[in-house]
This record gives C-alpha cells, sequence and structure tokens, in this order.
C-alpha cells in the first residue's frame, strides 16, 4: 500500500508532465455533445457521450448501471439504477441518504473494484461513467479508461456487459450539469421533471449569488496532508467554476500554470493564506490537524473558526441546489477578516 | 573476538567521519528547504523564537532535522539487525510484520475510537507491532523453526499478509478511515510534529539496548546457525533479543513518520561496504548512515519541488534504488 501511495505522489508531480504531452500528441478535442440523442420513432436509440462515442441501441435503455457519481443525479431524476459502483463504501455514501438503495445492486466499493459477475447479473442496457481532462484546455484521453474504471482492461469487460458512455467532468459546471441533464433526457426523463430541477437550481444559486455579495468573502478550497496544502484552481475545478460564476470569490493566487491546484510545502503554507473561509477536502487533514501545523496555525481564518469540512458534491441540479445553500449558510454565519 | 589494531582505528576513523556527516546533514537541514530563507534569517530564528517568521524554523526545519536523525539512525540499526538475523541481504524491517501491525493497530484506533492523535496513533502503533513481531515470532517457534531465519521470514510475510488484508478491510469499509490511513501510511519528515518524540525515544533506546546486547549473536549467526550453535549460542535467546530490537526501533520510527522504506534496507550495505561485517561496528555505521541519508534525501526532495516539495518516500525509492543497484554490481553482498 505504500507504493499505491509512493505512485499516487509520482503522478502528482508526472501529472503537469503528462498533460503537456497529452498536449502535442493529442489536439483534437472531441466534438460531443451535439447530438441529444433518444428513441426515434421506429423506438431505436441512439446517444453521444461527452468522449464522442455513439451508442446505439434497439430500445430505450431502461436498466442503467451507473459509477456513484453519475448514479446520484439519474436518481434525482427518477432513474434508479440496476446496479452502482462507487470510489467508497456506496451503501454508507452520504450522498445517497436521500435516496432508496434497496433495489439497486452495489456492484464495487472501491475505486476500480468492480464485481463483473454481480454487475453482469443485473443485465444492465447501458454503463455510465465519467471522464476527465487531462489538461486545462479540455484535452479528452479517449484511449485510456473511463473514471470509475481501473483499466482499459477493465473497461472492455464492461463493454462486453454493455455499452459504457461518460460525462466529461470539467470546464464549466453548468456543462457538466447540462450533460447530465443531457443523458437523463435521452434515457426518458421529461422536460418538466427538468425544468422543476432546474427552478430548485435556479433559487439556490441566486440565494448563493446574494450572500457572495453581501458578504464580500474570499473562499479557499483546499486539500491538505504531510506534503502541504494544495489550494484548488476555482477555474479547473467544474464546482468552483460554477460557483465563482456566481460570485463567490475563490482564492486564485496563480491561474496559470499547474493544471487543478497548487501545492504549497508547509513551509510555504504562508503564501496562501489571504482567504477569510477555509474549505477543507474531508479526505485529508481537518481543522484539528491544520492547527497542529506550527506554519499554518496562524491562519485567520483558521484562528477566527472559519474553517470548514467540505466535499464536492455530484454535478446534477438536486446535488447542487443543496451544496450551494450548504455554502451560502456558510459565507452567511462567517465574517470578513 | 581479536580485532587487529589497524583494522580497528581505520574502522574507528571511518565511524568518526560518518559522525561528521551526520553534523553537517543536520546543519544542511536546518538550512534549506522549499522556502528559501537565507542563512542569516534562519539563525535569527532559530535563536531567537520570537524573529521566526511563520514559525519555518522551528515549526518545520527543527522537527523534521530531529525526526530524520531519528528515524534514520532508528531503522538503519534495524536494518542492520534485520540483515543480520535473517541473514538475508534483502531484508528489511517490515519482514517481521512491524510495520503491517503497526498500520493495522493505527487503523483500528480510527475505526474503533474515532482518534488520530498524534500521541495515541503512537502508542497503537508500537502495540500494534509489538504484536505482530510476537505473534510472527510465537509461529515460528511453534514449528521449533527458529534454528533457520527462513521460518521466521516466511511466518512474517504470512502474518504481514494477514494484517494487511484486515487493514484494507476497515479501510475500505470506511472512508473516514480511508482518509486517516492514506494519510499516515505515506512516510513522511515533512508536516510532522516533535508531539510524542520523547515516548518514541524512550522505546528507541531500549531497542538500541537489545540491539547492544545482540552484536556477539550476530556475528556468531553470520558464520552460520549450526557454527553459532556450536559456539555456545543460545538460538532462542539470540532470536528474541534482536526481534525486540527490530520491534522496538522500527516501532518508534514508524509510529511517528509514518513507514518510511530503503533506509533499513540500503544503509546496512553501504556500511557493510565501508567497515565489513562486523556487527560492532557495522551497528553504529548503519544508524549513522541511516541519519544521513535520510536527511540528504529530504533535503533534495525540499528543493527539487518548487513551492511544493517531493515526498522523502519517492526520493528515497528513486535514489536508494540507484545506491542499491551500484552496491549490488560491486558484488559487496557477498560479505554476508
Amino acid at each position: 500500500m505504500k507504493n499505491l501511495a509512493v505512485v499516487r505522489r509520482t503522478a502528482l508531480v508526472l501529472a503537469p508532465l503528462i498533460a503537456l504531452m497529452g498536449l502535442a500528441g493529442c489536439s483534437s478535442t472531441a466534438d460531443a455533445g451535439t447530438s441529444d440523442g433518444g428513441a426515434d420513432s421506429a423506438g431505436a436509440w441512439s446517444y453521444t457521450d461527452d468522449a464522442g462515442t455513439t451508442v446505439t441501441l434497439d430500445h430505450e435503455p431502461e436498466r442503467v448501471a451507473s459509477y456513484s457519481d453519475y448514479a446520484i443525479g439519474l436518481m434525482s431524476y427518477g432513474i434508479d439504477p440496476v446496479a452502482v459502483f462507487g470510489r467508497a463504501d456506496v451503501a454508507t455514501d452520504a450522498r445517497f441518504a436521500d435516496y432508496d438503495l434497496s433495489d439497486t445492486a452495489i456492484v464495487g466499493n472501491s475505486y476500480g473494484e468492480i464485481d463483473l459477475e454481480a454487475l453482469a447479473e443485473t443485465a444492465p442496457d447501458l454503463i455510465v461513467t465519467g471522464i476527465y481532462p487531462t489538461d486545462r484546455e479540455g484535452t479528452l484521453d479517449t484511449e485510456g479508461a473511463y473514471y470509475g474504471v481501473a483499466d482499459v482492461e477493465q473497461q472492455a469487460q464492461l463493454e462486453k456487459i454493455a455499452p459504457v458512455v461518460a460525462i466529461e467532468v470539467g470546464g464549466a459546471g453548468s456543462d457538466v450539469i447540462d450533460s447530465m441533464n443531457r443523458l437523463a433526457s435521452s434515457l426518458g426523463v421529461s422536460d418538466d421533471t427538468i425544468a422543476a430541477a432546474k427552478t430548485d437550481f435556479d433559487a439556490a444559486a441566486a440565494d448563493l449569488t446574494a450572500a457572495a455579495g453581501e458578504s464580500g468573502l474570499e473562499v479557499t478550497q483546499l486539500y491538505a496532508d504531510a506534503d502541504g496544502v494544495y489550494v484548488v484552481k476555482p477555474a479547473d475545478e467544474p464546482e468552483t467554476e460554477l460557483y465563482r460564476s456566481l460570485g463567490v470569490d475563490f482564492t486564485d493566487l496563480n491561474p496559470d500554470g499547474y493544471y487543478y491546484w497548487d501545492i504549497y510545502s508547509w513551509e510555504n503554507a504562508a503564501q496562501m493564506m489571504t482567504g477569510d473561509v477555509l474549505l477543507i477536502n474531508v479526505q485529508g487533514y481537518g481543522e484539528a490537524d491544520l492547527l497542529a501545523q506550527p506554519t499554518f496555525a496562524s491562519h485567520p481564518a483558521l484562528q477566527a473558526g472559519q474553517a470548514y469540512a467540505w466535499d464536492g458534491a455530484a454535478l446534477d441540479y438536486a446535488s447542487q441546489a443543496a451544496h450551494m445553500k450548504e455554502l451560502a449558510d456558510i459565507l452567511r454565519e462567517s465574517k470578513k477578516l | 573476538m581479536p580485532r587487529s589494531v589497524a583494522t580497528s582505528s581505520r574502522r574507528a576513523l571511518v565511524l568518526v567521519v560518518l559522525g561528521l556527516g551526520v553534523l553537517v546533514m543536520t546543519v544542511v537541514s536546518l538550512m534549506l528547504g522549499s522556502n528559501l530563507l537565507g542563512v542569516g534569517t534562519v539563525l535569527t530564528g532559530l535563536f531567537d523564537p520570537s524573529q521566526d517568521v511563520g514559525s519555518v524554523v522551528w515549526g518545520s526545519r527543527v522537527p523534521r532535522t530531529v525526526l530524520g536523525l531519528f528515524v534514520g539512525f532508528c531503522l538503519g540499526i534495524a536494518g542492520a539487525v534485520m540483515q543480520g538475523q535473517t541473514r538475508n541481504p534483502l531484508a528489511d524491517p517490515g519482514i517481521f510484520g512491524v510495520s503491517a501491525g503497526a498500520s493495522l493497530a493505527v487503523v483500528i484506533g480510527v475505526y474503533v475510537l474515532g482518534t488520530s492523535s498524534i500521541t495515541t496513533t503512537l502508542w497503537l502503533a508500537l502495540a500494534g507491532a509489538a504484536v505482530a513481531s510476537v505473534v510472527v515470532f510465537g509461529v515460528a517457534a511453534l514449528g521449533r523453526g527458529l534454528s533457520s531465519p527462513v521460518p521466521l521470514a516466511i511466518a512474517g510475510t504470512a502474518v504481514s499478509a494477514l494484517l494487511i488484508a484486515l487493514t484494507s478491510y476497515l479501510v475500505l469499509s470506511d472512508e473516514t478511515t480511508l482518509a486517516a490511513y492514506r494519510i499516515w501510511v505515506v512516510g513522511s519528515l515533512s508536516g510532522r510534529t516533535l508531539d510524542g518524540v520523547d515516548a518514541a525515544l524512550l522505546f528507541a533506546v531500549a531497542g538500541l539496548v537489545f540491539a547492544a546486547a545482540n552484536i556477539r549473536s550476530l556475528n556468531n549467526l553470520a558464520l552460520g546457525t549450526e557454527l553459532a550453535h556450536g559456539l555456545g549460542e543460545n538460538l532462542l535467546r539470540a532470536r528474541l533479543v534482536g526481534l525486540a530490537a527490530i520491534t522496538l526501533l522500527t516501532a518508534s520510527a514508524v509510529a511517528i513518520t509514518g513507514p518510511i522504506g530503503f533506509i533499513g534496507l540500503t544503509a546496512p550495505h553501504i556500511g557493510r561496504s565501508l567497515v565489513g561485517g562486523d556487527h560492532y561496528w557495522l551497528l553504529p555505521a548503519s544508524g549513522l548512515i541511516g541519519a544521513s541519508l535520510l536527511l540528504a534525501c529530504d533535503v533534495i526532495g525540499r528543493l527539487i519541488g518548487g513551492n511544493a516539495e517531493v515526498s522523502v518516500g519517492v526520493v528515497l525509492t528513486v535514489l536508494g534504488g540507484i545506491v542499491f543497484i551500484a552496491i549490488v554490481r560491486r558484488g559487496r553482498i557477498a560479505a554476508l
């Protein structure tokens, strides 16, 4: 397991390099998402996903299997997947708290570990995964495995069970939500249902804009571990991009350079202490750990108790409406430092 | 065992040089970091903590230097005892299940008690390491397999596998536990504080005493178990003392910084090429080399990452690997 961790670190260091190589080698960004997909009069169904793959079936898929992040969006529209696989234990995943998973087979509780036999048993018509761009320009590595899948071998196994489509999670947050809606719509969700979800979303968005305007706070979204502080670049993460477009002021000290985030070693932590509110990724150091770091404990937001455990929500109207309400509450209860 | 005066003084000289190397690395480690402070700023901060802007010197440089010295020294010696006990040049302190036991205990702590405080982690890691090595030792001893190091290594590997499986099970069933475990399992000198180092020091000193007491046995074991037995060596006692040394030294190191590989493997090899196979010289040499090596790799990692740093584990894997290949190529491994 040590090795895994080392690989992760190495990957982190190499990521910009790989991104550069990807940029040089692949300039064709798939022109996906033009077709809305759906069933024609004869009942045949066709859908072109964000990676440019067109799936054609002789009927609209009724039995959908999905990676957890996208299953939540589908369930918010009343599409109950026949199977779900996740990055962590699905049964205890708080994001599913409002949904009934009793008729859904949980076929994976750890990233890349999918019980293919159990999945095949649910006889899905379609499998939903994701794809993340490898750089700021939105380059998609369509040769590699999709997000939620261990590797191309496993993906080939999945494709033997059912066609696999991917939602692109990158760029503008609203684009990701649109992609989710486009898939839902092709799976038979009515325009009215989507419009109703949008009404709630728009209300929460307007409230977030109001809260951001009233408070005028700078928000730092970060992950921290023994290596230091990782500050998320708001333009590179779809969720922060969405909130920023709604008026939330995120710490953005170095918009260029490395993709997704800048890493500050603990010695250099003072360079990023501009925020009034800290949103701390739940997978790393928590508030107490940060207070124990001598070079970080003096962070004004930490001292003021304006540090919050935070995790990205699924990119669909319902999840985002709830998440934006949380952020608006945080902004309202925090003060300018 | 008679030693020729000439070789002894040469070896003593090597130890002195290695000791000076540690001193130099200590100064270098205090001076250099990813925050490029001038020498003057570091010295001012060092001698007057109120002038230590952002706590960089006392909050980062000092703790990681102290931990580097401590952990490198412990792991270097533990590795030398380990390789002597098993007569296996590839043995690493992890083989007796020590790291796996510590990991499982830490995970249980988070899972059951919901705590990941440094002192609790320390005690849990120590307890887990101790329990694991006692189990390994017990399994090997039950099979009356103490004369050969092979049963110990096999028992260690088997018990490690079991402990790792249990760890994975707990980690995968609870995301909070996974997060806490992931942070701990990356062996790092960065982001660690000196909390709990006093307790770890006690265990390490006990480990050093056991290691020192094991020196004669290690030299006898190097001749082969049959011959060692013939020389009046009590194998059970020799193994027990060695195991205690390895467990205490590794656990106290691992508990604070998380598992750090390669030091325990590489330091004794470098030591052997400098002072030979006599454990009287090899143990201190391995400790000093371990301390210098760990600090050197940490400093390199601090300097090549820009505002960030490259984790000492990555640097160790790359550099340690190269050093190791060089040693293997020179054929010094035959000295075991």
